[in-house]
């Protein structure tokens, strides 16, 4: 559906361009604004919030690289994103120690909820060892096994989308129970300390913001690389002309089970890393459009892009943190007008408008094709059957 | 004559422009709004970010606090706990506001109270909650347990009540009035037998929550109306809810469409105020219990004047998307305003803003004469203050049929009833 | 007044004292001294509410017909307390009458005498409603009312209206009573009133001293499968002799059996009817997604659209609307009709959010659906920020709290047949769901437009080239299924809350009901809409859990459409695929 990255004409300078853009964003993520923040020139406030964008970002990365480059729109990614949350939600509630309000060495809800010892398989995550492997193992594990389902019966398209929102929306509920001796609605908050750092300190914060940093950057070349090799050919053949690939003798359902996999992954990183930033995981995160969100920034931002979504998830909830305050009424018809305007007008985001100016200025017809057709027309059609 | 009024006016409209602007650390404090104002807990904040924008408007035309006017940063939560902690961190690190009031459901304040401890700040927290915390960061005018649920089952056992059904969306709240409640039945001799809706109990058989609970927004509750029906087959039953808001419209609904009434099988419900009722299909409702620390109904003068005023502030305010007609007042909305008030008090008693001297005076027990009756600040951060039993009418508003006077709030229940 | 008949009364607390003091006043037919509009007034102006409750208790056993007249005002706080004041006076019970005159005051009479009320001139006085206060009622008040009413209501002609104080009478299981059941079972002409005697009478002998007549009275019950009769069993089997116990005990068994049977039942018709709320939701989506191909995230708000036309039509129907959207005025005057002209607001609504709901779709589809035909996912994402925008607009237009929608009087009674409840709310969703998928599948499939629908949906540009004007169709359906909505929205306005966010409580629900059914096909809907109903509430039943069910359920559909990934109903539609 998409244009393949990069974009063609003078193709040399523009991928010079783009490589030094790239390290030009990496540097400034990743070094200059934490030392802008050690020198005072950012506060605490702003790091923090960056910080929760990049997160935001992470999984804009993981739904882009599913619907972007492999034509799978999954409405499950803040499940794994939230799943990886309360991974490392559960190892901090053990970090809390005796400090909760019943000054008990057990979380506070477990103690509301009549236990007197901790139940079994709380006991593990007193290791940050035991709960990052959790928060790689169990979002694959459960994308293992749906994936493997629903790819084996070739559920694609809108049914992919549908199932995978009533998989989130099925796991949300469970989520809010009390009995899954999660928190319930009220989720895990009042952190502490992470590796024996104390959370409260400016410090600590600038460390989970290089931490978030450096995984975005990470996150992007991986799936950068990935998507420039043979894989993301096939891949992108997929999100084209699935029939075709299945002729030309590729297991479809298995390139698309290990995207899957690899995106829940990521997601879950994505969300290991919010929960310490932003203080609380509650069910509400995996709510059915908290994954419509993060579909929606990667739309905004540039789908098939990788740097879109990026771009899309810092500068929509940059905005929502400012119409927040400024304009509480209306703040909902301007997100919601704009993903309409993005949509009918901008269908390759953010990302998007230079090309779109560029186009805007040659309109004459030359023998190379526009530079954006409608987003709609299957153009990489002919790159496959190549 | 009328050259000097026009520049006296002129000069004051000016005046009025770039005030905002540039009086900013002289002669005002800057006190943080954060409700939601948008997504699902709207619905009921909305009511208190109007009433406390009233206050202060009441407040700065009487000369402010300690003679600065108060200037409200609102915010909008959106029914976004992260988003809260974000709102909380912006009020209280960018804004450096004095004192911040907020938060309606449990989960906000869980959210934020990491964020107010960090900075010491200060929230008033004004909406009925499930106790089991007691923050020095938190002034709770919020009504505990002990001031609802236990006086309504004092109520119920005087009508000759025996049969007793919980019922509660499924979130910390009714879970812990429930916990508290099951003790306190037992502790006055209902059998267990007769206490509906079902137990969960752990390996042990100890119980860990008791009552039926359904999911925030469902909507069909066919099966636990008939299974009430035939819990009060026998008679004598009555039904303790703790739904929230959105979920009691189809609940009464189907309620009222089973041929239960007040009359063979009341409902007390202690998430209903005047203001929820607005959305509540009243003639179904008539006769049914409400238990808060305030009724509109209430008759004394302070609280004629409060909805006086209230209503016509409400006909010239200009702020966006305010709903001016058919507005009621509850208790939520009379707890902000006595929180803002005793602020007041403990700042001017103090002589200060900052919140260590703040809390001391708040502690040491400063009283207001409220609309809904006295209220007077605890140690513990909470206030004493009478409780009403009402009556719902066709009209939306509460007959006050029993008052307790001075409750002491008190957060830690659970434990403290014994079985007989 | 009533100190001079004692009786021996067991010590089942004040209020069977007080019944049975009056039953045995009805009993000897004995007459009061006092008229009864004089007690009513006394009881009116009493200061004490236990004072209150005496009086109106003493009036048991007259069938004066102003009784019932005079107490249901007072119920519905329709008489007023005046104070005279110059000169001051005593309270005086006054009622007003015909209409209020251009000082809003009206004609007073007064409640004792039934003659105006005179002022010291002896004019008739004309009063307005703020110079009286209106007289309150309490619980306990109304229950002595309800005793008073209720044996005025054993004679009474309405068999409805006979079983409830025949019912309560059982419950209250006081022995004193059992004579005038006994005196009234042998003459009762109807067969359920006859039952609820049969009932009653048991449960009183249960408390006889008799072991022979407690152990029949229970073996009575078990053949009753009386379900109320349940907690005074229990008492029996506690407290009873063993043989008592043992009979009471084999009695519950029975009841237990029957309750059994009668659960199963109910369930089947719960689920049915929450399989035709979620068809009514799902339909119009099963037109535009299913047959369309567009997937409108909107959906939820065209419900809302409809839901809130009830809302506005109702008020038009009784006192007019003031609206304030974005600090515009808006007045919408109304007719003030009430009773059944105010209850047929319904019939009216009907239409006129099928309309309202299908003029948004036509102008949701002209304005951006029709650009995203091609692009199924992204009309997803358009559509779900046209549901936000129309979130907010609700939300700043009526206000971000519900409002409130009255259920008509012939919608809120019920039908209790083998102690199954059939609410009549929910008998007629059933009806309505049936009567929407009769209308559509009429539409799709006998006229000339559903021709045209079929054909645009099974090959958009074969039925272009065969002239077809795709466009209009295209305009034409998304309006019918957002229409669909809409009426959607009247119907749940019966049922649940009416708010800017109702929406979204129905929205994934009705993608899976569609796609459970299979995309494109109306049957495949109809068949999952009511299959999932049945099992939701069968896990409901049987878990006693409303969550885990819910949870079962999308796990069961999650796993159901990987055993049949196109759904029930595979459907030959080009629009999904590719």
């Amino acid at each position: 559906m998409m244009t393949p990255f990069p974009p063609p004409t003078p193709k040399e300078i523009l991928a010079r361009l783009e490589i030094f853009l790239i390290c030009a964003g990496s540097l400034l993520l990743v070094v200059f604004l934490p030392l802008l923040n050690i020198s005072g020139t950012i506060d605490n406030y702003t790091l923090n919030l960056w910080g929760k964008y990049l997160c935001y970002g992470i999984l804009a990365i993981s739904v882009d690289l599913l619907w972007g480059y492999t034509g799978l729109l999954s409405l499950g990614q803040a499940l794994f994103f939230s799943l990886g949350g309360y991974m490392m939600g559960m190892y901090l509630m053990r970090m809390i120690g005796s400090l909760g309000q019943y000054k008990k060495p057990m979380p506070d809800f477990l103690v509301f909820l009549g236990w007197t010892e901790l139940p079994t398989f709380w006991k593990p995550f007193d290791s940050f060892l035991f709960a990052a492997i959790m928060i790689v193992l169990l979002p694959s594990i459960i994308a293992l096994v749906f994936g493997y389902l629903a790819f084996r019966s070739r559920i694609k398209g809108v049914y992919f989308s549908i199932l995978t929102q009533a998989l989130t929306y099925a796991a949300a509920l469970m989520f809010f129970r009390n009995d899954m001796l999660m928190g319930g609605n009220n989720g895990f908050t009042d952190f502490k300390f992470i590796l024996g750092q104390n959370l409260r300190e400016p410090a600590t914060q600038r460390g989970l913001y290089i931490a978030t940093a450096v995984l975005t950057v990470g996150a992007f070349l991986i799936c950068r690389w990935l998507t420039k090799t043979k894989f993301g050919l096939v891949q992108r053949a997929i999100r084209d002309s699935e029939t075709r690939v299945l002729f030309s003798g590729y297991a479809a359902a298995n390139y698309k089970l290990f995207v899957f996999v690899l995106c829940a992954v990521l997601a879950a990183l994505g969300g290991a890393l919010y929960v310490p930033q932003v203080g609380i995981i509650n069910p509400s995160e995996m709510w059915p459009d908290k994954s419509l969100e993060a579909v929606v920034w990667c739309a905004v931002g540039g789908r098939g892009t990788l740097v879109g979504p990026i771009i899309g998830a810092v500068s929509v909830n940059a905005l929502k943190s400012w119409a927040t305050t400024e304009y509480p009424d209306l703040w909902l018809i301007l997100l919601g007008g704009l993903f309409i305007l993005v949509v009918l007008f901008l269908p390759k985001g953010i990302v998007g408008i230079p090309g779109m100016i560029a186009g805007a200025f040659k309109r004459a017809p030359k023998e190379e094709a526009p530079a954006e057709p409608a987003a709609a027309e299957p153009i990489v059609k002919t790159e496959a059957e190549a | 004559m009328k050259l000097r009024k026009f520049v006296a006016l002129t000069s004051l409209a000016a005046a009025g422009l770039i005030l905002p602007a540039t009086a900013s650390a002289a002669d005002t404090v800057k006190v943080g709004v954060l409700h939601s104002l948008s997504g699902t807990m709207a619905i009921s904040e909305t009511s208190l970010r109007d009433v406390l924008l009233f206050t202060f408007d009441e407040i700065n035309a009487k000369g402010g606090v300690m003679g600065k006017k108060i200037e409200p940063v609102v915010v909008d939560g959106a029914s976004n706990w992260p988003l809260f902690a974000e709102k909380a961190k912006q009020l209280l690190e960018q804004d450096k506001c004095a004192v911040v009031f907020g938060c309606w459901t449990s989960v906000s304040r869980k959210s934020v109270l990491p964020v107010f401890e960090k900075n010491n700040g200060l929230l008033f927290y004004p909406v009925q909650y499930e106790g089991e915390e007691e923050s020095q960061n938190v002034f709770y005018t919020a009504e505990a347990v002990n001031q609802q649920a236990t006086p309504a089952v004092d109520y119920y056992l005087n009508a000759g009540k025996k049969k007793f059904y919980l019922l509660g969306s499924d979130y910390v709240y009714p879970q812990t009035t429930n916990l508290v409640l099951l003790e306190y039945l037992l502790s006055k001799g209902v059998p267990i037998e007769n206490i509906g809706g079902g137990f969960k109990k752990d390996e042990s058989g100890k119980i860990i929550s008791a009552g039926k609970y359904t999911p925030f927004g469902h909507t069909d509750y066919q099966q636990i109306v008939s299974e009430i029906k035939q819990f009060a087959a026998g008679g004598k039953a009555c039904v303790i809810s703790t739904l929230n808001g959105d979920t009691n419209v189809p609940f009464f609904k189907e309620y009222a469409a089973s041929g239960l009434t007040a009359e063979t099988c009341p409902v007390v419900s202690f998430s209903i105020s005047e203001d929820e009722f607005r959305g509540l299909p009243a003639k179904q409702l008539v006769g049914q219990l409400g238990c808060w620390t305030y009724f509109q109904s209430i008759k004394s003068k302070a609280n004629t004047k409060f909805i006086t005023d209230f209503k016509a502030w409400l006909k010239k305010s200009d702020v966006t998307g305010i709903v001016k007609d058919g507005r009621v007042t509850c208790s939520p909305m009379v707890l902000s305003y006595d929180g803002v008030y005793l602020w007041k008090a403990a700042v001017e008693k103090a002589k200060s803003f900052e919140v260590d001297a703040v809390r001391k005076e708040l502690q040491g027990g400063l009283s207001f004469d409220g609309p809904g009756g006295k209220v007077t600040t605890q140690k513990n951060m909470h206030l004493t203050k009478n409780v009403y039993i009402g009556e719902t009418k066709a009209d939306g508003q509460f007959k006050i049929l029993k008052t307790f006077d001075g409750v002491v709030g008190e957060p830690w229940l659970k434990g403290k009833f014994k079985a007989k | 007044m009533m100190n001079h008949q004692v009786t021996k009364a067991p010590s089942s607390g004040k209020l069977s004292l007080l019944l049975g003091v009056l039953l045995s006043w009805w009993l000897i037919l004995g007459a009061s001294a006092a008229p009864p509009r004089e007690v009513i007034a006394n009881a009116l102006v009493a200061e004490d509410v236990a004072e209150q409750a005496k009086l109106v208790g003493s009036l048991a056993g007259q069938a004066d017909p102003l009784i019932p007249q005079l107490l249901a005002k007072w119920k519905e706080s329709e008489i007023y307390i005046y104070e005279p004041t110059e000169p001051a006076g005593p309270k005086v019970a006054v009622l007003f009458v015909g209409e209020k005159d251009a000082d809003d005051k009206f004609a007073a009479v007064r409640v004792d005498t039934g003659e105006p009320l005179k002022d010291k001139d002896g004019k008739p006085m004309r009063l307005t409603t703020d110079e009286a206060t209106s007289a309150d009622t309490d619980a306990n008040l109304r229950l002595a009312m309800k005793v008073v009413l209720d044996l005025i209501a054993v004679a009474d002609p309405d068999p409805a209206k006979r079983l409830k104080v025949v019912q309560q009478m059982g419950l209250d299981q006081d022995l004193e009573k059992l004579p005038a059941l006994e005196v009234r079972v042998a003459g009762e002409p109807d067969a359920k009133v006859q039952r609820a005697l049969k009932e009653a009478i048991a449960l009183l002998q249960l408390k006889s001293e008799d072991p022979a007549k407690q152990i029949a009275a229970a073996k009575t019950l078990a053949t009753l499968g009386s379900i109320p009769a349940q907690d005074a069993l229990k008492t029996v089997a506690r407290e009873g002799s063993p043989p008592v116990a043992a009979a009471a005990n084999a009695a519950l068994a029975e009841i237990a059996k029957h309750l059994q049977l009668v659960n199963t039942y109910g369930t089947v018709f719960r689920g049915l009817s929450l399989g035709s709320v979620l068809l009514v939701i799902a339909i119009g989506l099963a037109i535009t997604f299913g047959l369309m191909g567009v997937i409108n995230m909107a959906h939820g708000e065209l419900i809302a659209v409809g839901a809130y036309t009830t809302y506005m039509v109702q008020n038009v129907f009784g006192p007019g609307l003031a609206l304030s959207p974005f600090g515009m005025k808006l007045h919408l005057p109304g007719f003030g009709a009430t009773g059944a002209a105010y209850d047929a607001y319904f019939i009216a609504a009907l239409p006129l959010s099928f309309l309202m709901a299908a003029l948004v779709g036509l102008v949701l589809e002209r304005g951006i659906i029709q650009f995203l035909y091609r692009r199924p996912l992204e009309s997803l994402l358009a559509t779900w920020g046209v549901s936000l925008v129309m979130q907010q607009l609700l939300r700043l237009t009526f206000g971000a709290n519900n409002v409130q929608v009255d259920s008509p009087a012939w919608l809120s009674g019920n039908w209790t047949f083998f102690d199954v409840i059939f609410g009549w709310n929910r008998v007629f969703v059933i009806g309505f769901a049936i009567a929407i998928i009769v209308g559509t599948h009429l539409l799709l499939t006998k006229t000339h437009l559903g021709l045209l629908i079929r054909a645009v949906m099974q090959n958009r540009q074969m039925a272009a080239c065969m002239g077809v004007p795709t466009e209009r169709v295209n305009m034409l359906t998304f309006a019918f299924g957002s229409g669909l909505a809409g009426l959607a929205g009247a119907f749940l306005s019966q049922l649940g809350n009416v708010g800017p966010g109702m929406g979204q409580d129905h929205i994934v629900g009705a993608f899976m009901t569609v796609v459970v059914g299979g995309v494109g096909s109306i049957f495949g809907t109809v068949i999952s809409a009511l299959g999932i109903g049945v099992v939701d509430q069968s896990f409901q039943q049987i878990l006693g859990n409303p969550v885990l069910g819910k949870i079962l359920v999308l796990g069961g559909i999650i796993l159901f459409l990987q055993w049949k990934p196109a759904g029930l109903f595979v459907t030959k539609s080009r629009s999904l695929e590719g």
